[in-house]
């Protein structure tokens, strides 16, 4: 037991050196994709305790980075003193409260609903950014002043990264305990069987606020990096397409899984990568390639390689049994 | 085993992210036989018509036929675009790239406001040569930039002063998308109309996605305007259209602003759009006769892959933009650097190319085209009724076509 926690500590601490020595290896414009797929895993991150821990499919994840995103902007824009990472932390709570407000009427409704009024939601999030333009400039879009803590600025990408990396793994850990703690649980419980779950003392109501406020939050918190990796926010940039591609993410990486939801952000941006330089067939490559991971890879990517090493590991054990009995 | 599961997402990080960028002597992008410009453009999303047109043949056909003539200066021009779908953090990871990666010598003719205007802070302070987007928000006073059309406030003044000016109208109301494009038209056609002592006598507005203008149009009418100017996204301008049409707003002449001026436009109200003014950039890609616009046909017939190739003036902006790069080329001369080529085209005057009036640039304009010519829709075609229009020190100036 003991030898297997310090291989865990020396293989994490081996996965945090290469973390943090990437952006010296890695041309600028990788670093800059890297940030960038950071802050879709924590969408997809937040979307994933929504979606696929409570089963509640929210196709509005596009409203609560803008959210995110502008809060962070003005915000940081009007209190120029204040520590970007106060700001983001701000936006992240701010959208949560938000989030549980959303939650609220919510709570009435089921599936296909649940899915329209959070569409709804993402749409009527652009919309109020394009007419409340005194504060948003609307269409002319919003410069986002550069991230700043105590007179140090973060004005490249390079700076930049290790910002949203290290925002990015602590909201990982955090999501991992409460994925694997009593919340968490009461979650995949919800998912599996709402009456179920009554019964055994959940608070259906508490804890689908609270799974809509602890997404929010992520996304909001996402919000923020995303305002200061992009530097210009439009009402453009948050479209229904976008929250599509969240969902995609988190389909594709493996719903209901920690890790899912970064592999859905890495192949999906990834493969927006790959196809931007295509220009006829791209959207239907994409198309193609969600029909045969939902087809393939029903539990998405993290749920295939959890079968892949169940097999493996029967195997060995059976091999291992067989040698066994041999001598 | 856990730890086999996360080492493959690392492994995953590498399949897609390791790609060296490939670094080049001299000046950034250029070679002894090459050159390499791109650009972030709509291939998918609401401008893919307008991104795939510029690109695919505007900028490549005639990219094309020069480096058929073997290149300027020797070196032919090589190009990379990728796709943003209009979403501005898209088009501000496909610049990076470009800029980072691929190594462009400049940006050229990207696409749409939002996209063109997330990149500017980033290019500007890398140095790179932004040149033509296509877009109408004024970019003014930076050296790395050069724009492409009149920007919309610019047109509007235009179009204002010439209704004024020219056709002596004084009852002139306007119909706009309510937000900041709206404004854009809306506020400078206000100042113009006071300049000469005269006011919005109505202005209407509307929601972005509206098609119901009933409303609106039935305040119009009791307004008894001289004039209309529709400021509207295709859609609902179609829309404005045929209303103005049912309620028979006949005393009114409707003045289509900014980008309606379009064949697509023509077709999308569906018949209604006749003796419909507007202000036009460019000569009808169709029908003009001018020899610089039938070379324009002919190479778009010779080099414009498969169907889409049919005159228009999306392909004729990157076919002039394109042609305007490539003569800044050729006066940069053999020794080309961003910033000999940024002198070359300060340093332009008079450029005759047959299809807009003689560009001119400056250390302090860097402004490619103030000038339109007000059009008329006549049988599904719009038909000049004016001369070059501009605003010269605030002042009207006509200059025949």
């Amino acid at each position: 037991m003991q030898g297997l926690n310090k291989g865990k500590v020396l293989s994490w601490t081996g996965v945090l050196i290469i973390i943090a020595l990437l952006p010296f290896i890695l041309s600028k414009y990788t670093v800059f994709l890297l940030s960038l797929l950071a802050v879709y895993a924590l969408v997809a991150l937040g979307l994933n305790l929504l979606m696929g821990y409570t089963g509640q499919i929210a196709a509005g994840h596009a409203g609560f980075l803008a959210l995110g995103a502008y809060f962070t902007a003005i915000v940081g824009t009007q209190v120029e003193w204040m520590p970007c990472l106060v700001i983001i932390l701000m936006a992240g709570i701010f959208t949560g409260i938000v989030g549980f407000l959303l939650g609220i009427p919510i709570l009435r409704l089921k599936g296909f609903y649940i899915a329209m009024a959070t569409l709804a939601f993402g749409v009527v999030v652009s919309e109020i950014i394009l007419q409340w333009s005194s504060l948003t400039n609307g269409d002319d879009g919003f410069q986002v002043p550069i991230a700043r803590i105590a007179g140090f600025s973060f004005d490249s990408d390079f700076k930049l990264y290790y910002l949203i990396i290290f925002v990015t793994i602590i909201l990982t850990l955090f999501a991992k305990n409460l994925a694997n703690g009593y919340i968490g649980r009461a979650f995949i419980a919800l998912k599996e069987s709402e009456t179920a779950a009554q019964t055994i003392g959940i608070d259906l109501a508490k804890y689908k606020t609270i799974a809509f406020a602890i997404s929010a939050f992520y996304t909001g918190i996402a919000g923020g990096l995303f305002a200061y990796l992009i530097t210009y926010l439009s009402p453009d940039a948050f479209t229904i397409e976008l929250s599509i591609d969240f969902i995609a993410m988190i389909v594709i990486g493996g719903m209901g899984s920690i890790l899912g939801s970064i592999i859905g952000a890495v192949i999906l941006t990834g493969m927006q990568q790959v196809l931007a330089g295509l220009q006829n067939l791209q959207i239907l490559i994409f198309g193609f390639s969600l029909i045969i991971f939902t087809i393939f890879m029903p539990r998405g990517i993290s749920g295939m390689l959890n079968t892949l090493l169940e097999r493996l590991s029967l195997a060995m054990r059976s091999k291992n049994k067989e040698l066994a009995q041999e001598s | 085993m856990k730890q086999i599961t996360k080492f493959s997402v690392l492994g995953l990080f590498l399949m897609f992210f390791l790609f060296p960028g490939s670094s080049l002597g001299g000046e950034v992008g250029v070679t002894d036989t090459t050159v390499l410009v791109g650009c972030s453009n709509s291939f998918s999303g609401p401008l893919v018509y307008p991104g795939t047109q510029l690109v695919n043949y505007g900028l490549e056909i005639y990219f094309k036929h020069i480096n058929a003539q073997g290149g300027v200066h020797g070196r032919k021009i090589v190009t990379q675009y990728y796709d943003d779908g209009y979403k501005p953090q898209n088009a501000v990871a496909n610049t990076k790239r470009l800029v980072e990666q691929d190594k462009v010598f400049a940006i050229l003719s990207p696409q749409g406001t939002a996209p063109v205007m997330a990149t500017v802070k980033y290019l500007t302070g890398n140095k790179v040569p932004l040149l033509f987007p296509f877009q109408g928000v004024p970019i003014k006073g930076v050296k790395t930039i050069f724009t492409s059309f009149a920007p919309y406030p610019t047109q509007s003044e235009v179009v204002t002063s010439w209704l004024v000016e020219k056709k002596g109208f004084k009852r002139i109301g306007i119909l706009y998308q309510d937000d900041k494009y709206g404004y854009t038209f809306r506020d400078p056609a206000k100042k113009v109309l006071e300049k000469y002592g005269l006011e919005l006598i109505a202005a209407e507005s509307y929601k972005r996605g509206t098609v119901d203008m009933s409303a609106q149009i039935a305040k119009l009418k009791k307004a008894n305007l001289d004039a209309l100017i529709l400021v509207a996204l295709p859609k609902s301008g179609a829309s404005a259209l045929k209303e103005a049409h049912k309620q028979g707003l006949k005393g009114t002449k409707i003045i289509s602003s900014g980008p309606l001026t379009d064949e697509k436009f023509i077709i999308l109200s569906g018949g209604v759009g006749e003796g419909v003014w507007g202000l036009s950039l460019w000569p009808d890609p169709v029908n003009s006769q001018r020899p610089a616009m039938a070379e324009y046909r002919e190479m778009m017939k010779k080099y414009g892959k498969d169907k889409d190739n049919r005159p228009n003036r999306y392909s004729l902006f990157g076919y002039f933009y394109a042609k305007l790069f490539v003569e800044g080329l050729k006066k940069a001369g053999k020794n080309l650097t961003r910033d000999s080529y940024l002198a070359a085209l300060e340093g332009m005057k008079n450029w005759e190319n047959g299809i807009v009036p003689a560009v001119s640039f400056s250390g302090s304009a860097h402004l490619a085209q103030n000038a339109g010519f007000m059009v008329e829709v006549k049988k599904d075609v719009f038909k000049p009724i004016s001369g070059w229009v501009r605003l010269k020190d605030g002042k009207l100036v006509e200059e025949p076509l």
